[in-house]
């Protein structure tokens, strides 16, 4: 009964491209054909008008009509916390309005005799322009106008171009309310018909200003300004959310890339690169306004190669793209690309084949984004600081404002904008005490960092270092010395014991390092160093395949680099002594965790793009009563399969271990999920979670834990600023929104935890997607922030719970370089740091 | 208003391609060998006929005009450049613009065009609109090519479900004789020459009743003296402009400069990292202070062979890395792009990092490793 409730609003093209969305939900798609059949035509037809152009997969995006609230009878009246100052916020939403009585009238159409072409469909209604009017939005069959017609059932009457009598049947359908869940997805609709008017460029889903870019000629990248934008019922009003997104382009072609791969890798691993670099990334193509996925490249194809046009005749590219486009393909001995069309309603799946030659790149590459010195000069272009985000934002509005035919559009519909963002009201909560070995720290809230104050202090629990190697190449002999001594300069103080390692010369090749691993790592071994001298990945992923599946011993690897100038070395070292202990299972600090016999979760994925055949959850879950040590596993799962099987075993042997440890079972249990795509709530909702719960209860028939799910997304529209003396500034860290900008039907706040130095901070959403914690809100948020301290790879705040951030880190090593489970005989200490 | 499709539906009669395709092969056909600078599309609806067009290289202002605002608004977009044409602008400047306004007023935004089409646009006229189309469009205009198709009536008998007209909206349609003694009498009274011809041929046998689409090709025999066009003209605006484009090209000074120095700091980079990973090859000890001679095929692969000249090579000299102008001049794509060394000079001044006599584009390499 709940579940059909919450399924009414839902899009259901979206649920079949879901990879959780099977068999299970489809009984109750069909229950609800049945029951509502209008409005869920309506949908579809809507979701198809919005996205078309894009030629994309439908979705929903913002899983509008998941109401998780509903089931939740704690927060039915508030779902707001209390504690904490007071602080004045703005925000980049916007108020959207109607006037009084504004309603959008649904009205079917239908052609007798039957016409198919959508084109002609529209041709003959709008024959009748001035009974209709001039604002309409029509896609083909379901027509949406601002205001009604004289009847219900106009009957109108057309002519085709061969004289055809055709009869046109208006009826009205339905007369939506401002607040219905169509008439969000059609004021999107409308809002991307306002930016196409201000002649901005789409890419993918958001438009661009393509008039002034900025480019690094440094990386041949181009950056261009534009806007992200949506359209959503919000605590008590509609609103806009705009934000500043910025796309960076690449001012070179596939067939660019491919001659520089070329010269870089030498032929014989010029295909595998290739493969590597470009399979996933985005193009745009110099004939049309689309945006491909490359998942293939054709080399036994050329352009000279023919295709099958549709009208069955046989075509080469290269006499193809004359005719069409008039353009010359200059090289004809490159192969060919190839992406997959995405499924359209009815079609066959098929696949385009496109010449590199005329695609060009768009956005980062993994390889890019690990490029220190291209993400630095890129940073100075996107992170816009608050006052300039603010700016930029208004720059857009204004144009909406200034553009007449767009504020004609607008009155058309009967809709305006707000064009000053919100203001309201936000709580700072308290600071954190950080505790470490008896002693209780203050730190400044404001930096949201402890470095210092907890410099030089035992930790709570040190792992001895008694036996333990140091692997370096001949040319870092120097540097493993000084390394070898910084440490033992830092290490008395925090409470560790290290005696000399054995130190061990390689060559400075792979197999080298497998060969000195093979001998010499014995079970006794602490933990193995690596000093290397290049960030070769395959060095990397050699070394800790062997360490993390075939002998289980946590390893460091650190670049010869870091470790050379001497300015920096004490820094570096506390910081590798600290991470090497926690992969030994060490403790660092603690917060206060006021909560009894509970355990905390985190699970976040990593998706192989690159082969797009593996997805990794990673799942970690806390051991012990101060949250200090962690069980972690992860689900290596391909392509079909689904993840949420191996999640349920991950909680099974969670709580195997937890009980182990505090000789009984947790009576609370909090999961905080990362990873959830857009449009994934409802699968987590309707599958997710009642694997869980089924979980539990096979611990036991009288085990019923009180179990708590937060969805957890750092990729958030929202922005806040906190309004400082006249300007705006971050808000600080502790910053509690649950008004204003969170969503009726959820039960969800945003906290921001961290600090940045540059740019707009980004708070992160968490939405409680189901609770029997009987906690009051305000509990939960506490919690949630405390947990942000946790991470003990970063002596302050971080954006998301410590076990959230474990989580990705163990997915992300395994997707990269483990490529299977790791060894169980480390998942009681955080190997993976 | 959408001509395009009217013989989609005959039912016995089927071109392949479609008829509408034919005519638009047609004026592309007559683009390609007049090779027009400027070409203005009367009537020009759903801009598919420009859309075709603006892929014409030659072709530097493409101009629409229509009756209907809304039916030309709709898919106006299409006349865009696309993001491509922002990354890579070409070498031609493009102009696209949408006028919206009848071919019966003069406006001077139509003056100055080498080739007016009026594709399926005079049968859709009043006859007071077409009595003052001849003087609007070879009196006023007075293009040097003037093309013109409409339906041929006599046609209409093979057309079956064709009552009186093809299109609701069609006010005539002439025979091949009506339509050729207009023709002659226009440009007989403004002295052009007319060539008749048409697509959509007839079916075996029935070869009399002509092509189903007939169209006449109109070549203004005076030459056009810059006089006559400017000369005692009405120079009031009456069309309403819907959509201008401006296509980014490299005849603007912007866009080359941003073109030129992309390309120099790129070049230069791909030289440095040649001469930085030689250098780290054979191991940096001993002198840091030599001078590294790249090897010139490590790059050439992907920027084109240079012309190597003697004191040319990059060199290292303490934290610094100097690429030679000269050397990245000796690039086919920079040399291309700039033509003259003078004008390389000019375009990147102030915006690249130079050596102080100029001479060369400076890295500071000590500073990138400490940021690493």
């Amino acid at each position: 009964q709940q579940l059909q409730q919450l399924q009414q609003f839902h899009v259901p093209p979206a649920q079949s491209e879901e990879p959780g969305g099977h068999g299970r939900l489809r009984g109750y798609e069909s229950t609800l054909q049945e029951r509502r059949p209008e409005g869920l035509q309506v949908s579809s037809g809507l979701q198809d008008l919005s996205l078309r152009d894009r030629g994309g997969r439908r979705r929903d995006f913002h899983d509008l009509g998941v109401n998780t609230r509903q089931a939740m009878v704690h927060v039915q009246e508030s779902k707001t916390g209390f504690s904490g100052k007071m602080i004045k916020l703005t925000t980049n939403h916007f108020r959207l309005t109607s006037r009084p009585q504004w309603a959008l009238y649904q009205y079917h159409v239908g052609y007798s005799p039957e016409m198919e072409a959508r084109r002609l469909r529209s041709a003959l209604l709008f024959q009748h322009e001035e009974t209709i009017g001039k604002t309409h939005a029509f896609d083909g069959s379901i027509l949406f106008l601002p205001k009604k017609l004289e009847n219900k059932v106009t009957e109108l009457f057309s002519r085709t171009r061969n004289g055809e009598d055709v009869k046109i049947t208006v009826t009205l359908t339905n007369e939506l309310p401002p607040t219905s869940p169509t008439c969000l997805q059609f004021y999107n609709i409308i809002f991307r018909r306002l930016l196409k008017m201000l002649n901005l460029q789409q890419i993918g889903r958001n438009y661009y200003n393509p008039s002034d870019p900025v480019s690094i000629p440094n990386h041949r990248l181009m950056v261009w300004l534009g806007f992200t934008s949506s359209i959503l019922q919000y605590e008590e009003n509609i609103m806009l959310c705009a934000d500043v997104s910025h796309k960076v382009l690449r001012g070179e072609t596939v067939l660019d890339t491919m001659h520089s791969l070329h010269s870089q890798v030498g032929e014989e691993r010029f295909r595998d690169t290739c493969a590597k670099e470009l399979i996933g990334l985005i193009v745009l193509t110099k004939y049309n306004n689309r945006t491909y996925r490359i998942d293939d490249i054709d080399w036994d194809n050329n352009p000279k190669g023919t295709f099958r046009k549709s009208d069955g005749s046989e075509m080469s590219f290269v006499e193809y793209y004359k005719k069409q486009y008039n353009i010359e393909i200059s090289d004809w001995m490159q192969p060919v690309l190839i992406s997959q069309m995405k499924r359209r309603r009815g079609n066959i799946q098929g696949s385009v084949a496109l010449i590199p030659e005329l695609c060009s790149l768009t956005g980062l590459t993994d390889k890019m984004r690990s490029d220190f010195n291209m993400m630095k000069d890129l940073a100075i272009h996107t992170r816009l600081p608050p006052e300039q985000r603010q700016r930029e934002l208004g720059r857009l509005l204004n144009y909406i404002q200034k553009d007449d035919n767009v504020q004609k559009e607008l009155r058309n519909w009967g809709l305006s904008f707000d064009y000053k963002s919100v203001s309201f009201t936000g709580r700072v909560v308290q600071g954190e005490k950080i505790f470490q070995s008896g002693t209780m720290f203050d730190y400044n809230p404001q930096f949201a960092d402890w470095t210092k104050e907890t410099r030089g202090v035992p930790l709570i629990r040190s792992v001895p270092m008694d036996t333990w190697l140091l692997i370096y190449t001949r040319r870092n002999y120097d540097v493993a010395n000084t390394l070898l001594q910084s440490l033992f300069k830092v290490t008395p103080s925090m409470g560790i014991r290290m005696n000399k390692p054995n130190m061990i010369e390689v060559d400075d090749r792979t197999e080298a390092y497998l060969r000195v691993l093979q001998q010499r790592v014995t079970p006794d071994i602490n933990i193995v160093f690596c000093i290397l001298s290049s960030s070769r990945k395959d060095k990397y992923d050699a070394i800790k395949k062997y360490l993390c599946t075939d002998c289980p011993i946590p390893s460091q690897c650190v670049l010869a680099r870091t470790l050379s100038k001497p300015q920096t070395i004490m820094t570096v070292a506390t910081k590798i002594a600290l991470q090497m202990n926690c992969k030994m299972g060490g403790e660092l600090w603690s917060v206060e965790i006021p909560l009894k016999q509970v355990m905390i979760v985190g699970i976040d994925c990593y998706h192989d793009t690159v082969s797009g055949k593996q997805s990794i959850a990673g799942f970690v879950a806390s051991l012990n009563q101060t949250v200090t040590r962690w069980f972690s596993r992860c689900v290596v799962q391909s392509r079909g399969q689904e993840l949420v099987d191996g999640i349920k075993a991950c909680l099974q042997t969670a709580l195997r271990n937890w009980s182990k440890w505090n000789k009984c079972l947790p009576s609370r249990i909090f999961v905080y999920r990362d990873g959830v795509g857009d449009g994934q709530l409802n699968t987590l909702v309707n599958y997710e979670v009642p694997q869980f719960l089924d979980c539990l209860k096979s611990i036991g028939t009288d085990y019923s834990p009180r179990l708590t799910v937060i969805v957890v997304k750092k990729r958030v529209g929202a922005r806040f600023f906190a309004e400082i003396g006249g300007g705006l500034k971050n808000p600080p860290p502790g910053t509690v929104v649950d008004t204003v900008v969170t969503r009726p039907e959820w039960y969800d706040f945003f906290i921001v935890s961290q600090t940045v130095k540059n740019g707009c901070v980004a708070p992160t959403h968490y939405n409680v997607i189901y609770d029997t914690s009987q906690l009051k809100p305000d509990h939960v948020q506490r919690l949630t922030y405390k947990l942000c301290h946790m991470y003990y790879n970063w002596s302050g705040i971080i954006r998301v719970p410590a076990p959230c951030q474990y989580a990705h880190k163990l997915a992300f090593l395994v997707g990269q370089s483990i490529h299977r489970e790791p060894n169980l005989m480390l998942s009681d200490r955080l190997y993976y740091l | 208003m959408d001509k395009n499709f009217q013989e989609e539906f005959t039912q016995i009669i089927k071109f392949e391609p479609p008829l509408y395709k034919q005519r638009h092969q047609f004026v592309k056909d007559l683009v390609e060998k007049y090779k027009p600078k400027k070409v203005a599309d009367l009537g020009c609806a759903d801009c598919s006929l420009l859309w075709m067009l603006k892929f014409c290289s030659c072709i530097e202002v493409l101009a629409g005009l229509d009756i209907s605002a809304s039916v030309m608004k709709e898919k106006m977009h299409m006349l865009s450049p696309l993001p491509v044409d922002y990354l890579q602008p070409s070498e031609r400047s493009l102009t696209v613009t949408l006028h919206h306004g009848s071919v019966a007023h003069k406006d001077p935004c139509m003056l100055g065009f080498d080739l007016v089409t009026c594709i399926e646009l005079i049968e859709h006229l009043e006859e007071s609109e077409l009595k003052k189309f001849p003087e609007v469009v070879f009196g006023f205009m007075a293009p040097s090519i003037v093309v013109i198709s409409t339906p041929n009536s006599e046609f209409n008998s093979l057309l079956p479900r064709v009552m009186l007209y093809r299109h609701p909206d069609h006010k005539f349609e002439w025979s091949q004789a009506q339509f050729q003694s207009w023709a002659l009498e226009t440009a007989r009274c403004y002295d052009y020459s007319v060539e008749f011809t048409g697509v959509g041929h007839p079916p075996a046998g029935m070869e009399k009743v002509g092509f189903c689409t007939q169209i006449a090709v109109f070549v203004r025999k005076y030459p056009q003296t810059s006089e006559s066009v400017q000369s005692e003209k009405p120079m009031e605006a009456v069309y309403k402009t819907v959509f201008k484009a401006v296509y980014p090209s490299l005849k603007d000074e912007k866009y080359l400069q941003n073109a030129v120095i992309n390309e120099v700091i790129f070049t230069a980079q791909i030289i440095k990292h040649c001469l930085m990973s030689k250098r780290e090859e054979y191991g940096d000890d001993s002198e840091r202070k030599s001078k590294f001679q790249p090897s010139m095929d490590c790059f050439s692969d992907y920027l084109g062979k240079p012309v190597v000249e003697k004191n040319m090579e990059p060199f290292i000299s303490g934290n610094e890395v100097y690429v030679p102008l000269k050397t990245i001049f000796s690039f086919p794509k920079v040399n291309r792009l700039c033509g003259t060394f003078e004008k390389l000079c000019k375009l990147i001044a102030g915006k690249v990092t130079l050596s102080s006599d100029g001479s060369a584009v400076m890295f500071n390499i000590e500073q990138e490793n400490e940021e690493n």
